[in-house]
């Protein structure tokens, strides 16, 4: 083969280190070389894109960005496995560039240490030719959807909690968009996040190369893609389930006539905003120091905890355990006369089960503040934080 | 018997694992089964219908045998394989962990 033919743009180097695609008919040189050339941008360098980075990196796609704001923590180690326990404390960014590198040295790798946002999005986005979703809140994958359909680049999505997951490709043309599948957001506080509902290390890893897979078809221009159909995934039954989606004539961003236009601001459209503080603001609240200050006087007060019995199990603050959901059934089991603390994880759950309780008639009950990690972090650092 | 398939908070609401499996009086539509399925598990009223308008939630689809039934009318005919207990209703809610 000629070196003028195509092989020119990959090393010997690169040849041996990507023999078994070179063989495949569907990848060959060509398919290689147009790895090498596509530039992929993955938001988020978590549990999605962990697996979506350092398999794309290993692919040989030839230029990789990576958005993200955060530092590695413990709890992203379970499942956010481009990062080491080592890079605890470390810019996410600067860590799975790191991997990436170690990985395949001749990947490109642009580092964006910034949260995405309505004011740069776009400029991000233009130096790429896919979008790999791996964020872990609606507001960005709005933000992130109707980025790409102004812009006019594929998203390659998936997203997961618990045992489940979800993959397909949006935005293409012709396709839908994530619009067209959930035209709004769930109220915040009604679908919990990862953080609040847990999920299993290895899924992001599952649905992650799922992307993964899905990005290098598009830019091979082979196969069958995610586009048009939605990947449902039960790791607990191990279930794979495949539904059609179709596009929404009046899709307000991909739509025949669309009304958005341009980018707008995501955290208002999904409510976000202020939703932390409203929850600690809306019901009387107690700071840790001053519950600790009155305990240790010998105060008389009650401590509720609201969270799951599984979660009592990890830690607790020896309080009677009623799990938000069974509150209504067991009210009996507490003494309104009494002074109540109620607490969960953070304090979100507990601030409804206060306002619960002042609406029948509880006049004394506070809510625990930043609830037992606040306990954690300022007042008993033995208390294990999950 | 009827077979619902419900995204894992809404299980999680309802305490339920697995699937649900549900017993429909009549002919099997989307309002039948939702309204059976919202009389054994009263905690999910509002989640996946609005609690005024019974209509479905933007954050929430349904499907069956591969199709989306979300735009159907509520009144029409479940495919045969639902209402026959082959396949089930999924109902699909958004998720965004990632």
């Amino acid at each position: 083969m000629s070196s003028s033919s195509g092989p020119a743009n990959l090393s010997k180097e690169e040849i041996l280190r990507y023999s078994r695609h070179l063989i495949m008919p569907e990848v060959a040189l060509e398919g290689q070389q147009r790895l090498k050339a596509a530039r992929v941008l993955c938001i988020g360098a978590g549990g999605l894109g962990s697996p979506v980075a350092l398999y794309l990196a290993a692919a040989g796609v030839g230029t990789l960005g990576l958005v993200d704001f955060d530092v590695v923590d413990y709890t992203n180690l379970q499942r956010q496995i481009i990062h080491t326990t080592g890079d605890v404390g470390r810019l996410k960014v600067e860590s799975a560039a790191e991997k990436i590198k170690a990985i395949n040295p001749f990947v490109h790798v642009r580092r964006f240490d910034t949260m995405l946002t309505s004011a740069n999005a776009l400029e991000i986005f233009r130096d790429f030719d896919i979008i790999a979703d791996g964020t872990d809140n609606f507001a960005t994958r709005y933000l992130v959807n109707d980025a790409c359909v102004l812009s006019g680049k594929p998203s390659v999505y998936a997203s997961v909690f618990r045992f489940e997951g979800q993959a397909s490709v949006f935005a293409t043309d012709g396709g839908p968009c994530y619009r067209c599948l959930y035209p709004e957001p769930p109220p915040p506080g009604m679908v919990p996040s990862c953080a609040e509902g847990g999920v299993l290390g290895v899924l992001p890893g599952l649905l992650g190369i799922i992307q993964a897979t899905e990005v290098i078809k598009l830019i091979l221009g082979s196969g069958e893609t995610l586009i048009g159909r939605l990947l449902l995934v039960d790791a607990l039954a191990m279930h794979f389930r495949e539904v059609k989606l179709r596009k929404n004539p009046e899709c307000p961003v991909c739509g025949a006539n669309p009304t958005l236009t341009e980018l707008i601001d995501y955290d208002q459209f999904c409510g976000t905003r202020g939703e932390e503080s409203a929850a600690a603001t809306a019901v009387p609240e107690i700071e840790p120091e001053e519950l600790k200050r009155r305990l240790d006087s010998g105060e008389d007060i009650f401590l509720l905890d609201v969270r799951e019995p599984h979660e009592y199990q990890i830690c607790n603050l020896s309080g009677h355990l009623i799990p938000l959901g069974d509150l209504p059934q067991r009210v009996h089991e507490l003494d309104s006369s009494r002074e109540i603390v109620a607490h969960c994880k953070s304090g979100a759950r507990s601030a409804k089960a206060v306002e619960f309780l002042r609406g029948i008639g509880f006049r004394y009950v506070k809510n625990l503040a930043g609830g037992i990690t606040a306990w954690a972090d300022r007042i008993d650092q033995t208390v294990p934080k999950y | 018997m009827i077979r619902v398939v419900l995204p894992a908070h809404l299980r999680t609401l309802a305490r339920v694992t697995g699937e649900v499996k549900l017993e429909v009086e009549g002919q099997v539509t989307q309002r039948s089964v939702l309204n059976a399925l919202e009389t054994c598990y009263p905690m999910l009223r509002g989640t996946i219908r609005d609690h005024v308008t019974q209509q479905r939630r933007p954050f929430v689809r349904f499907f069956a045998c591969e199709e989306d039934l979300s735009h159907e009318s509520p009144d029409a005919p479940l495919p045969d394989p639902v209402a026959n207990g082959v396949e089930p209703l999924l109902v699909v809610g958004a998720i965004a962990g990632g």
